[in-house]
């Protein structure tokens, strides 16, 4: 015979089961894999769309334009450039922190076809105005002169040369219009300091004849466009 | 010391006033490699400037998606601190105290503890991490006083999550918790889990509400949450005490080594908080509550309980942009708790015959909590910070642990504890760490912090009725740690 106490204790033991019951087929029905939101990075099935959303949209934002300046901008990207950067950073071929740091695991198991559907992915987003760096105008006029007209001084060539006429970017050249200014000049570093990114091996020669002043102004000036 | 004195003190101070020794042995997890095994990225991707525990949005985002991104790898990790304490000899009457007090702070390099990790994505909804933790220094043996070690159970947290997106980028994840200590499944720095003392070892104030480890390893929780557009988190969760099928949460805890603490029935938790990112900026303001109904007497965990409401405000800033991560946290909480018949109004503990006339114990308490950080981190690898404690509350004989005898004032009653003890009765806490730190590679980072007291247990000179000024628990930490 229950006593009035050992009864309502099973009675909360029971209540607490059905809950953990409840849990563990919650885990057993919807744990599993589902292909349409999965996480995994080691699956061909996955579609490039699903992996950009529920892994890269964490860092780049969901549509391409993200929100820190760790982190470049991918919408409107040129597609060569973003498979040209993916298949480095899978093959160890570009090397500078932010690439091996964040990129390199990620990017281990992505098949070929993933490379390309999450380039296409990216290159067909549109840009959004994201958070800016301020910069006083005569910083974005001196920008503008360097991106437009180089320096003939130092032998600088204009970047629209190969960029674009509106930093559009062309194939491997990559789109600068609306980059974070802080991710521009990293990379200008890197291209200046290091044999990172032996892909840009062009740039190295151009960064070389690049001060600081000059990197940050024509950062600054390909941020607001 | 009467029974129910045994019961409030225990509840109420379970994580050490009047163990002053259980300052030194708290557990706390970390960076997990084994999730560095799941992702292929550095500790950076997720912690801010690589400090553990500290998150970055990214990291938040990770552990909100239930640990899963990446790839089933490795689930194991090891973690270990080899540490030294430092602070003013007890200088206690008592040597048999001495040698226990006394040890940890010596200056000796020991090995302190060592952990052991489960952890990692199950599938595309589900994963988690579970920890172990073997202390070094446990306790002492009673027949030759040498230290014995103690496997126990650590944090837990194990998620179920989906995540949607919707036209027009909108972001919404669902998931589920289940856990063993609450606040560990928080993703903010400024929960009272993560982000303040988390190396083990370290010293702060002793006396803390109950929502701030009060619980941890002692009950099974279950929660759902739901994130939206990174902006608004809100969480409802609920506790019970870890025991039969959900021991698992609780290896290692028992009743005679009296650190386990019953709740009854179900507990409730909940979180809101709201989140905004801007350049390298982010943000976030939030409240949290816990009301817990704790049996006052846990080998005997029947009757009345001890009603605890915590509630508190918490925020976070963080500017990160490489080589810089700088962290800001502030949390306040209060604390009520309202003791059960049996406990309220109780005779002094050093007097529980009322043969001498000293004052009855309160039927509720309050406590506040205040703490805040500051952390800056350098190419990850070099980093400082600087925290604020401020613990104040209301007094209560029964924390009155030394007291002087009203019979004769110039002697305290028998009894009476040196350093540990609190002649105000107050839980009344205040002090600073500062530590600076180098994390040479990612697995391993070296750290000095120095804790300073200008408050201790409710004084700041002769607080323990024996001499002892709140200045002198000032306490130099070194440590070592590892993982892979």
């Amino acid at each position: 015979m229950n006593t009035p106490v050992q009864s309502a204790r099973r009675a909360s033991a029971l209540n607490f089961s059905a809950i953990a019951l409840t849990f563990a087929s919650a885990v057993l029905l919807t744990g599993c894999n589902t292909l349409e939101r999965s996480t995994s990075l080691a699956n061909p099935a996955v579609a490039p769309t699903v992996i950009a959303q529920q892994v890269c949209s964490n860092c780049h934002g969901v549509d391409g334009n993200a929100e820190s300046p760790n982190f470049p901008n991918l919408a409107a990207q040129q597609e060569p450039y973003l498979i040209a950067q993916l298949k480095g950073f899978k093959s160890h071929g570009r090397s500078d922190p932010a690439g091996f740091e964040y990129m390199w695991g990620l990017s281990k198991h992505l098949t070929d076809e993933q490379i390309a559907g999450l380039a296409a992915y990216y290159a067909k987003q549109k840009t959004k105005p994201t958070w800016q760096s301020r910069h006083t105008p005569s910083v974005n006029a001196e920008g503008k002169k360097i991106f437009e007209e180089g320096i003939a001084a130092s032998s600088v060539p204009a970047c629209k040369t190969c960029h674009g006429a509106e930093a559009q970017g062309a194939a491997t050249f990559p789109r600068l219009a609306g980059q974070h200014a802080d991710y521009t000049v990293k990379q200008l570093m890197v291209f200046q300091r290091t044999n990172e990114r032996p892909e840009g091996g062009v740039m190295k020669g151009i960064a070389h004849l690049l001060t600081h002043e000059n990197m940050e102004a024509v950062a600054a000036y390909l941020e607001t466009l | 010391m009467s029974h129910f004195f045994d019961a409030i003190v225990h509840v109420r101070m379970r994580h050490g006033a009047i163990a002053f020794v259980a300052l030194l042995l708290s557990h706390s997890a970390y960076a997990v490699p084994a999730f560095n095994q799941q992702t292929g990225q550095n500790c950076v991707a997720c912690h801010a400037g690589g400090q553990f525990p500290d998150l970055t949005p990214y990291g938040r985002l990770f552990k909100l998606t239930g640990y899963t991104i990446g790839k089933v790898a490795r689930p194991v990790s090891v973690m270990a601190v080899v540490s030294a304490n430092k602070t003013k000899s007890t200088g206690s009457p008592d040597p048999g105290f001495d040698v226990a007090a006394g040890f940890p702070k010596d200056g000796n390099l020991i090995f302190s503890t060592a952990s052991l990790f489960l952890a990692g994505r199950v599938t595309d909804h589900l994963g988690g991490f579970v920890q172990y933790t073997y202390n070094n220094y446990d306790h002492q043996s009673a027949t030759d006083s040498h230290w014995i070690g103690h496997w126990s159970s650590d944090n837990l947290d194990v998620r179920l999550v989906d995540r949607y997106f919707g036209a027009g980028g909108s972001d919404l994840i669902v998931g589920a918790t289940m856990n063993n200590n609450p606040t560990v499944q928080d993703v903010w720095n400024s929960a009272p889990a993560w982000g303040y003392n988390a190396v083990p070892g370290s010293s702060g104030p002793a006396v803390r509400p109950l929502i701030a480890g009060g619980l941890a390893q002692n009950v099974a929780g279950i929660g759902a949450y739901a994130f939206w557009n990174n902006t608004i988190y809100a969480e409802l969760s609920s506790y019970r005490t870890a025991t039969g099928f959900w021991s698992f949460m609780s290896k290692g805890f028992t009743v005679a080594r009296g650190d386990k603490v019953f709740v009854k029935g179900e507990n409730p938790y909940w979180r809101v908080a709201l989140s905004h990112d801007w350049g390298p900026h982010n943000a976030m303001v939030g409240a949290f509550g816990l009301n817990a109904k704790v049996y006052p007497n846990a080998a005997d965990p029947t009757g009345q309980t001890n009603r605890y409401r915590d509630k508190g405000v918490d925020g976070q800033y963080q500017y990160i942009l490489d080589p810089h991560a700088f962290t800001l946290t502030a949390s306040y909480t209060k604390e009520r708790v309202d003791y059960a018949d049996a406990l309220a109004n109780q005779p002094h503990p050093l007097d529980p015959e009322e043969l001498i006339g000293l004052p009855l114990t309160n039927s509720s308490d309050t406590l506040k909590m205040f703490r805040a950080k500051a952390s800056y981190v350098y190419h990850a690898k070099y980093g400082a910070s600087l925290s604020y404690f401020d613990v104040t509350g209301s007094s209560n004989s029964a924390f009155q642990t030394s007291a002087l005898d009203p019979a004769n004032k110039t002697t305290l009653l028998e009894g009476s504890q040196p350093v540990t003890g609190s002649l105000a009765g107050n839980p009344a806490t205040r002090g600073w760490t500062t530590e600076v730190f180098w994390t040479p590679v990612q697995n391993a980072r070296i750290g000095l912090q120095y804790t300073a007291f200008n408050k201790f247990n409710g004084g700041t000179n002769n607080y323990d009725g024996f001499g002892r000024n709140a200045g002198d628990n000032n306490t130099v930490f070194l440590y070592l740690w590892g993982a892979y």
